[in-house]
């Protein structure tokens, strides 16, 4: 079994809001809330999730271009490794404690690679001093030594010898990709972080640049935390997958069982969405509607069940999936006062007719995707009423009637890890019970 | 040598390399370094073992002396050497871009010929041309080709011809009143400008380029109060201030560059600190960052070039007003009466301007110019340097 080389733990980043004449502190964006990773030497694990989820955040607080709020990051390079958790509970490895001389060295280990190949150069710094900067800035002050590694190592990326003094505008965004991987390479790194390496450039390209890094990791023995939103990407390049959402990481896995074999809604939801050649196969699946919440004030239990397509009925009912998630939706848009009566007669009254109330009933189920009259009597005695009281224009009470009636178990508690496989987790209340993960500190 | 097998990245043993590197002197700083010394060396010599009287160079048996203005004259052209005209010929590349995008424009290319020439001129005239002397008898002579009534000069150097006097390739531009030649003085008059324009300029630079990127480096409330000194900077009624200085202790043209520029960075800072912190949020800066450079490495080398070359522009738009308040002051007869300067020259003719044109005419043509001249060039270098902006104006 290889060596651990980066171990995050419970790793979080907070921004605060801060408001008022005195900058009080009046509550905080919680971009990622307690992420949890390994990442195995020669590893590629890519870091998935929708934009907005704190990928991003995520990288730039493990490589520590951000103070992280909370949380370890362990990182086993430079001939780190074989370091025990001390007595104190303090890894001597943790790079968030980390003095200047360890983070130099640090520094060494573990780079980055930018989204933006345009605005990833400095523009007034050839290519070449651009790459050489990284040498300098560790302390190798002979020019011509300089030259000659940088001439090489973008030589090994595809590119000549001769670009080392042309300036970024005169490249095209996949050789400034190129260019930013010999970057991130010139001082030998154990760990390379892309953050979205090739979302910017077109698909031909991409193909390039992913071959590129696959050779350049076999080559030089690297790991990769591989960030990106497209899973077909994901698939060609990881050995395994963390899948984010809101800032906590839903499901973890080897990308052959996360691609098969789903277990979180999310990452169905996800996989649903790649587009298959097959112009007569149905593209999407599964449907998410809404935008993912705000990470100022993340959904109490699981943060999905807001849009989940599973959400858990309670004990007891039984109706069909859809008209549960409707129902579910139905309630928190007249929770917060956003089913428009007014409107929908309106647009019924477009065609024509003066809308009766059953087919404003109607038009609102069907809104919704709810059906006709739902399974279970009792919700359909609710469901009746709050449709009632909305169109009488009492949309409060109609709002406290459903949230009396309809709750979700999924809201209440927070899903614990559970773990399918060797190495493939996911949290979600449907596989409570199921053999929940052992907790696994980093001390190996 | 270690280039003979061909380094690789990968075979770099970095506990080899000490740190001492990171505070390498590149060549600008150490020639910079190398010719600022022997001339504040000299210009210490010059102030506290020489007498006010006795010329500079009167050691190797020159009579050129050289005031304090003069040393920081000197001082900012080595800067403008070390650091503006040297790294274009060491970036051949750059250099042939910015070039190219320059000579668009092609108002501009002439400015920086005319203003090539006052430059020059003004480096070289004075030490090949002696300074004008005051001659009454051949006082109002008209410039070449043009003739005034015979009676207008005392003596008439040239040919009279039915009672006018012809102007001379002797004084080519006429004299003035006291006989001084207009030429001489209008070249004499081109260092004045050119200390104007680079003195105040690496003030205003310095100033404001240091006191931009603290400010928005350092934010929270030292960048509040920062930016509400530059808030009182830009509204400081600057000719006032001159004024009284002029009435307390008299103003040298020293004075007034130092007033003036001290009064003027208030904009630059400002325009400075809005620029940095937009660059600073670029991702260039984050992966400097992460390649291990201090905050001030980052700053040194990224941070300042990219802020400062957008400021050029306002930098050379900066320069006329300087040298048009200069005029404007000279004009109104509260300038430095004792260096030639064009404002100086036109003030004198203002009282003959009836009878002897050209006394005021030529010096106010040259100052016409050379204000344009400016102008234009700043709007061009806005185009060459900055190809971003016009590409998002497309």
């Amino acid at each position: 079994m290889t060596d651990t080389l980066l171990s995050v733990r419970d790793l979080k980043k907070h921004y605060p809001i801060r408001k008022g004449l005195f900058n009080r502190k009046v509550g905080a964006a919680r971009a990622v809330d307690g992420i949890s990773f390994d990442i195995e030497e020669g590893e590629t694990l890519g870091l998935v999730g929708e934009s907005g989820c704190g990928k991003s955040t995520a990288a730039s607080s493990v490589i520590h271009l951000e103070e992280p709020t909370a949380g370890e990051v362990i990182f086993n390079g430079n001939g780190r490794q074989g370091a025990t958790r001390d007595p104190d509970g303090t890894h001597p490895n943790d790079v968030t404690e980390f003095d200047d001389d360890e983070m130099m060295e640090f520094r060494r280990g573990a780079q980055m690679i930018f989204q933006d190949p345009s605005s990833s150069f400095d523009p007034r710094v050839s290519v070449g001093n651009a790459v050489g900067e990284l040498l300098k800035v560790h302390g190798m002050s002979d020019r011509h030594r300089r030259r000659a590694i940088v001439e090489d190592l973008l030589e090994r990326v595809g590119l000549s010898a001769n670009d080392f003094d042309r300036y970024p505008h005169e490249f095209s965004g996949g050789q400034k990709q190129r260019i930013a991987l010999a970057r991130a390479l010139v001082l030998n790194p154990d760990l390379i972080i892309a953050d979205e390496p090739v979302s910017a450039l077109d698909v031909s390209i991409q193909a390039e640049i992913l071959s590129l890094i696959n050779d350049l990791q076999e080559e030089f023995g690297l790991s990769l935390l591989f960030i990106s939103h497209d899973m077909s990407v994901i698939r060609q390049v990881c050995d395994r997958v963390a899948v984010m959402y809101l800032g906590e990481i839903v499901e973890i896995g080897p990308v052959e069982e996360i691609f098969t074999d789903p277990q979180h809604p999310y990452t169905e939801a996800l996989l649903s969405s790649i587009p298959t050649p097959d112009p007569r196969a149905s593209v999407g699946g599964i449907e998410l509607k809404g935008t993912v919440p705000s990470p100022t004030n993340p959904p109490s239990g699981c943060r999905f069940h807001t849009r989940c397509h599973k959400v858990i009925q309670p004990e007891g009912l039984d109706i069909d999936q859809d008209d549960w998630r409707g129902l579910l939706n139905f309630r928190d848009k007249v929770g917060i006062d956003e089913v428009d009566v007014e409107q929908v007669r309106e647009n019924i009254a477009g065609s024509g007719t003066e809308p009766t109330d059953s087919e404003v009933r109607a038009e609102i189920r069907r809104e919704f995707d709810i059906s006709e009259t739902v399974d279970d009597p009792e919700l359909e005695r609710t469901l009746s009423e709050a449709l009632d009281l909305l169109i009488e224009g009492d949309s409060e009470r109609a709002g406290s009637v459903l949230s009396d009636a309809i709750t979700t178990p999924c809201a209440e508690r927070e899903p614990e890890q559970t773990v399918h496989a060797p190495g493939h987790e996911s949290a979600c209340l449907r596989h409570e019970g199921q053999a929940a993960a052992e907790p696994n500190p980093a001390d190996d | 040598m270690a280039t003979e097998e061909s380094e690789r990245f990968d075979k770099v043993d970095w506990n080899d390399l000490s740190r001492s590197g990171r505070f390498d002197l590149s060549i600008n700083s150490i020639g910079m370094l190398l010719t600022a010394l022997p001339l504040t060396l000299l210009g210490v010599y010059s102030t506290a073992f020489t007498g006010p009287r006795t010329a500079t160079f009167e050691f190797i048996g020159l009579e050129q002396n050289l005031e304090s203005l003069d040393f920081f004259f000197i001082f900012t052209l080595l800067l403008a050497f070390w650091y503006l005209a040297l790294p274009l010929y060491q970036n051949p590349r750059m250099t042939r871009y910015y070039w190219k995008e320059f000579k668009r424009n092609r108002p501009a290319v002439v400015s920086l010929g005319w203003l090539g020439i006052v430059f020059v001129g003004g480096l070289v005239g004075p030490l090949i041309m002696d300074p004008p002397q005051q001659q009454l008898l051949i006082g109002y002579q008209p410039p070449v080709f043009t003739s005034v009534v015979d009676t207008t000069p005392a003596t008439c150097v040239g040919d009279v011809v039915n009672g006018r006097c012809f102007g001379t390739w002797q004084h080519p531009l006429g004299t003035t009143q006291g006989g001084k030649d207009v030429f001489t003085m209008i070249v004499y008059g081109m260092t004045i400008s050119m200390q104007i324009a680079f003195i105040t300029t690496t003030i205003v630079a310095t100033i404001g380029i240091s006191f931009g990127t603290l400010s928005a480096y350092a934010g929270g409330w030292i960048d509040e109060i920062m930016m509400r000194f530059v808030d009182i900077i830009l509204s400081f009624p600057t000719f006032l201030m001159f004024l009284l200085i002029l009435y307390i202790y008299g103003a040298g043209l020293g004075m007034f560059i130092v007033v003036f520029s001290l009064f003027a960075w208030g904009g630059t800072a400002r325009y400075i600190r809005s620029k940095s912190l937009s660059i600073s949020e670029e991702e260039f800066i984050k992966a400097s960052r992460i390649s291990g450079a201090s905050t001030y490495q980052v700053i040194r080398g990224h941070v300042v070039p990219n802020a400062a070359s957008s400021i050029i522009t306002q930098l050379t738009l900066l320069i006329p007003g300087f040298l048009l308040a200069e005029a404007q002051l000279a004009f109104l007869g509260i300038g430095d009466s004792a260096v030639p300067s064009w404002g100086q020259l036109i003030s004198a003719g203002r009282s003959d301007l009836s009878f002897a044109p050209w006394i005021v005419l030529a010096p106010g043509i040259v100052l016409f110019f050379t204000i344009l001249a400016f102008n234009f060039l700043g709007d061009a270098l806005l185009d060459a340097l900055n190809p971003e902006a016009e590409a998002e104006s497309e």
